[in-house]
């Protein structure tokens, strides 16, 4: 298990004197320039996501597009103002690729959407209130979760941390943050060894075994889980320090993120119409 | 922060050095890293007790998420506790928690809520030391609060179904009946959930932690 632990992505994001270039990026490539719209080559090596990196909005925006998310269901919109919310909030989601999610929350905010707009009297069938109660509840929740799918499934982990040290979140809060991203996949990982040795053993081997004994269940993969983490700290611990995790001072980073024109523009967009609904323009 | 040697020795040495005089038991690098990877544990719990309160409870989908998180992720907690023993730890997990809650769409109240209960639970746990076992299941029952959060739209919903309703012209007391029994009832019975869960995981969490860790040196 700890040797699928590799110690070299931890400070990925933040460049010191004795971190070599990482992997992802041609050697060579200007780490400074201004403008990563202007170096393709530096760029082909890179996995899809950060390929599509120019076509996505800064983590700052999509901060502040979460964040008009939740003001809409703060101030309880009109439904014309939901729809335009959503259809813009949809925009950048496909913009950045992601056909099929957007298209599975477009058809489920319409179905939703339809079954809010029931009447159970007209239809003579009062228990029909339930399911609208709940579809008028699931159509405010979901233009946060369109907003939170597109925060997550598009920023790179150092593009977030990077946003974070700009917006001047304390050190103490980033790093935690770091940590997180990267241990994921290691939970992921370990998760599936120690199923593994479950079943080697005979323990909770079929399907339902985990849910007969769920305390036995608990107790057998959160101990272990729980062991390789804290020895994971230690050896994070010694290879962050090692790259200068610890330093004072600011840390300078890989991933260059800006506010472009189409930030500002997605920004005053959503503004816009949460603007006209609290004034009452819009009915 | 000290040279990087010192302030990965697990007795603090470095905390008596000049750059934190006034605050010894300051976090340090290695401290956040532990945090870090305790946080991201705990969230993985509560996205298991997400998905086990969607079975569950079908349509009202996270009613019971802070319940069921309180019931399982006792051991994380209390591993923590343990392990740092110090002011903060608890505070930035709670911190981290909600950041990243927000950032996957829950509601921004949530953010709130996990700021003032971590920090609450701290602070019970620093009057224990972070070794006092009743002060210690106290401070988890409160830091399970802090996940209330993600279920408080629940009555921001309700606002939005009775709004809907008068604008189809529905009467307040046609609008009474209807709410008669999700109004404060579920919203007791989840808080009581939440305590008697935290109650029973707290206490599972240390008998964990002496069952496997104190006997290993690791706690």
């Amino acid at each position: 298990m700890r040797s699928s632990f590799s110690t070299e992505s931890v400070t990925s994001d933040s460049r010191t004197p004795l971190q070599p270039p990482a992997a992802t990026t041609a050697p060579g490539a200007p780490a400074f320039s201004a403008d990563t719209a202007g170096l393709p080559s530096a760029r082909s090596g890179s996995s899809r996501r950060s390929g599509l990196a120019d076509r996505t909005l800064d983590p700052r925006t999509k901060l502040f597009l979460l964040l008009t998310a939740n003001l809409m269901l703060f101030f309880h919109v009109t439904l014309t103002t939901q729809i335009i919310m959503v259809v813009l909030f949809l925009v950048p989601l496909t913009a950045a690729g992601r056909w099929r999610l957007t298209a599975n929350f477009a058809v489920l905010y319409a179905v939703l959407t339809a079954l809010g707009l029931l009447d159970p009297e007209a239809l003579g069938l009062p228990w029909l209130h339930v399911v609208s109660a709940l579809a008028v509840g699931a159509t405010m929740m979901l233009p946060c979760f369109m907003t939170g799918a597109y925060a997550f499934t598009t920023t790179s982990a150092s593009a977030f941390i990077c946003a974070m040290r700009r917006m001047r979140v304390p050190e103490t809060v980033v790093i935690p943050c770091v940590v997180v991203i990267r241990f994921f996949p290691t939970i992921a990982e370990d998760y599936r060894q120690i199923r593994n040795a479950m079943a080697l053993r005979g323990i909770a081997s079929g399907g339902w075994g985990l849910v007969r004994h769920p305390a036995q269940s608990l107790e057998y993969i959160l101990i272990p889980l729980l062991m390789n983490a804290t020895t994971v700290a230690q050896d994070l611990s010694v290879a962050a320090l090692t790259k200068g995790l610890g330093r004072e001072g600011e840390h300078t980073s890989r991933t260059l993120i800006r506010l472009r024109a189409m930030d500002w523009l997605a920004m005053v967009a959503v503004v816009i119409p949460l603007i006209l609904d609290i004034a009452g323009v819009i009915r | 922060m000290t040279s990087p040697n010192a302030s990965i020795t697990p007795d603090h040495s470095a905390s008596t050095n000049a750059t934190a005089p006034d605050r010894p038991r300051k976090l340090e690098v290695a401290d956040l890293i532990t945090i870090g990877v305790f946080a991201a544990l705990y969230f993985v719990m509560v996205c298991v007790a997400t998905l086990v309160s969607t079975l569950f409870t079908g349509g009202f989908g996270s009613i019971f998420l802070p319940a069921i998180a309180a019931l399982i992720s006792g051991c994380v907690y209390m591993l923590l506790a343990a392990r740092l023993g110090k002011f903060g730890g608890i505070t930035v997990m709670g911190v981290v928690i909600g950041l990243f809650l927000f950032v996957s769409g829950h509601f921004v109240l949530s953010f709130i809520a996990s700021i003032v209960f971590p920090v609450a639970a701290d602070l019970i746990a620093r009057a224990g030391k972070y070794k006092s076992k009743a002060l210690l299941l106290v401070s988890y029952v409160v830091f399970s609060y802090g996940l209330t959060g993600p279920i408080l739209p629940l009555w921001f919903m309700k606002d939005a179904y009775v709004a809907s309703l008068q604008a189809r012209g529905k009467d307040a007391a046609y609008i009474d009946g209807v709410f008669a029994n999700i109004n404060t009832g579920t919203f007791f019975v989840s808080m009581a959930a939440i305590l008697v869960c935290a109650l029973i995981g707290g206490w599972f969490g240390q008998k964990m932690l002496r069952k496997h860790f104190i006997k290993a040196g690791i706690a």
